[in-house]
């Protein structure tokens, strides 16, 4: 099955993300990033994902949500996937909001074993019933989505239904440095949708497509999304696997990823500007830090300057 | 100890192929995989495989491969899958044309395009970089467990008749996956540093791998297999206790893990059927060597 996004699907989906954000002025501006500081993996982020749903006047009641998680692989001594708490929090979360159903899914790029990686990484002993509520998007079933004036070499790719498909894709990203992109964030995190049951693991056609470009094509088929950042302990150094943690202490949302990613970029010391997928989804004006509005605490004061390869540094905000 | 697996015939689609999961749409791999499994089990005859074979047969394509998936308009490395197949099993399939699309795939690394474009632009390339393994996707770079599974492949094709070109690409395959063991001696999806940081070997990847080299050798495999041990002890992977068991079998390495013990609520049918056939290969039986 081919999906060719027409110009009447693309205003519907713009359409859907207006009413799911509530955002009056969707067309000449991005939605409303917040920030909120969290310490810990406590108890009290249940009722900060709620307070998040509730400011940004998400309207989930009887919609099917599907969370996709940063969940690539498993090492105990690093910080490489969303905390586990993080995505129960907001299965919870969205739950109470009213979401008819909640799914959890994820398409790991490098390892095949994805439900063993998630019972390693901690799912399955902090989110009940976990195996029921997960689709593993390597191997779900797929439409073929062309790409309309593609940014990279593809011209069309094979997506899975289940993030096609619901009414609400919610990216839940883990705030990283990321070796080749500068930063994984709510766009990059849109990687592991793409099927490894047909590209492979890793899902290589994407680098040699181009990095930047594919995740800037993947941003323009999923205009819905919604992102919540656990930058409650990030990756710094050389991420997004082998970097350190820091401690960054933040929650940042929003239903519009280019303004939440290029947000994440300013609290990690990032030039958004200097990223070459936001700088390829939006305008030198639009990533301006005035044209996003914000709600929470202020950039400056959460800002945690995160250790960066040399090879990056050209990347460094100031 | 393997456990018992749910028997095959209950997940097979009615279209005649099998799905990753129960009720998923049918895939070629877990139907290449169900299928080997019901064979290791001696069911030739049974309608499931008939059934079966006739889902793959009419699903080569016309450049002799096969894709993953109906509604995907590309052969990938699932072509290897369906030779491993028993031969008696697939009389329908034209193997020589499906041998031609593999041999004619590589990884763009090792191509001579890619390989000028890095001299020119004066970038360092490890030697590795030249060896011809397989992708997962064409026109990509090859990785460890595709390349594993097309040198099994051959490796069976050449056992029947043999061959100097396919000899020559199972050669190359074998070289591939030993110039990309990790530091620790095993292999994860085959990228062995990133950015200079060593990165660590999966069992599942490392099972994989050994059994493609299961007649090489020598000090890295040896090593290896130690490793393999190590990780059967404490895998915690249906899948990769599966694969490491099937490489350490064909070795005759003592198998020290209770594959029993490890938990999975819902299996998938890659675990079934890898599962039915490790246990012909403890009895003696490895249907990837065969």
């Amino acid at each position: 099955m081919i999906k060719h996004l027409t110009r009447r699907q693309w205003i519907a989906g713009a359409a859907g993300s207006f009413a799911l954000s509530g955002c009056a002025s969707r067309a000449t501006k991005f939605a409303p990033v917040s920030i909120h500081r969290m310490a810990a993996y406590s108890e009290s982020l249940y009722d900060l994902l709620r307070q998040v749903i509730a400011e940004h006047r998400l309207d989930v009641r009887g919609k099917r949500v599907v969370l996709k998680p940063n969940l690539v692989e498993f090492d105990e001594k690093a910080v490489i996937n969303t905390n586990p708490k993080f995505v129960h929090a907001a299965l919870e979360a969205f739950r109470a909001a009213g979401a008819a159903e909640v799914r959890i899914a994820e398409g790991p790029g490098h390892r095949r074993v994805t439900l063993d990686l998630a019972d390693s990484a901690g799912y399955f002993s902090t989110i009940r019933q976990f195996e029921d509520l997960f689709t593993d998007l390597n191997l779900d079933d797929i439409t073929r989505v062309l790409f309309r004036r593609p940014q990279s070499k593809l011209n069309s790719i094979y997506l899975p239904n289940t993030a096609l498909g619901c009414d609400l894709l919610v990216s839940l990203p883990k705030m990283k440095t990321h070796h080749w992109a500068g930063a994984t964030l709510s766009m990059k995190n849109l990687f592991g949708v793409v099927p490894g049951g047909v590209y492979g693991w890793p899902k290589n056609v994407l680098h040699w497509a181009g990095i930047d470009e594919t995740i800037a094509d993947l941003h323009r088929v999923f205009p819905r999304v919604f992102s919540i950042v656990d930058g409650i302990v990030g990756m710094e150094g050389n991420g997004p696997i082998q970097g350190s943690e820091i401690a960054s202490g933040v929650v940042v949302a929003g239903a519009d990823a280019v303004a939440v990613d290029a947000t994440c970029c300013r609290v990690m010391r990032l030039d958004p500007l200097r990223v070459g997928y936001l700088r390829l989804s939006a305008s030198v004006r639009q990533l301006g830090e005035e044209m996003i509005p914000q709600t929470g605490e202020r950039i400056e004061s959460v800002a945690r300057r995160f250790a960066l390869l040399p090879e990056l540094e050209s990347l460094r905000l100031g | 100890m393997i456990p018992a697996s749910p028997d095959l015939k209950e997940t097979q689609n009615p279209d005649g192929g099998w799905g990753y999961r129960r009720g998923s749409g049918s895939w070629t791999e877990p139907t290449c995989y169900a299928l080997l499994a019901l064979a290791a089990e001696g069911r030739f005859a049974s309608d499931e495989v008939r059934r079966g074979i006739k889902w793959l047969e009419v699903r080569q394509r016309a450049d002799g491969g096969w894709a993953p998936r109906d509604g995907v308009d590309e052969s990938t490395w699932v072509t290897a899958l369906l030779l491993l197949l028993p031969a008696d099993l697939v009389q329908r399939v034209n193997a020589d044309h499906a041998v031609s699309w593999l041999l004619s795939q590589t990884g763009r690394e090792s191509g001579f395009v890619q390989r000028l474009r890095s001299r020119l632009l004066g970038v360092q390339v490890d030697a590795s970089q030249a060896l011809e393994g397989w992708p997962w996707f064409p026109g990509a770079a090859a990785w460890v467990t595709p390349t594993a599974l097309t040198t099994l492949a051959l490796q069976k094709l050449n056992r029947r008749t043999a061959n100097r070109d396919i000899g020559e690409r199972i050669a190359e395959g074998q070289a591939f996956l030993l110039s990309r063991r990790c530091k620790d001696g095993g292999w994860n999806h085959g990228s062995t540093k990133a950015l200079g940081y060593d990165s660590d070997s999966y069992p599942e990847t490392t099972g994989i791998a050994l059994l493609a080299l299961h007649d090489v050798r020598n000090k890295a495999t040896a090593t290896a297999e130690d490793l393999a041990q190590k990780q059967l002890a404490t895998c915690g992977s249906l899948e990769g206790a599966c694969w490491l068991t099937l490489a350490l079998s064909a070795r005759d390495r003592v198998l020290n893990a209770d594959l029993a013990s490890i938990k999975t609520q819902h299996p998938s049918t890659t675990e079934v059927a890898l599962s039915a056939l490790t246990r012909a290969a403890i009895a003696g039986h490895n249907l990837f060597l065969e």
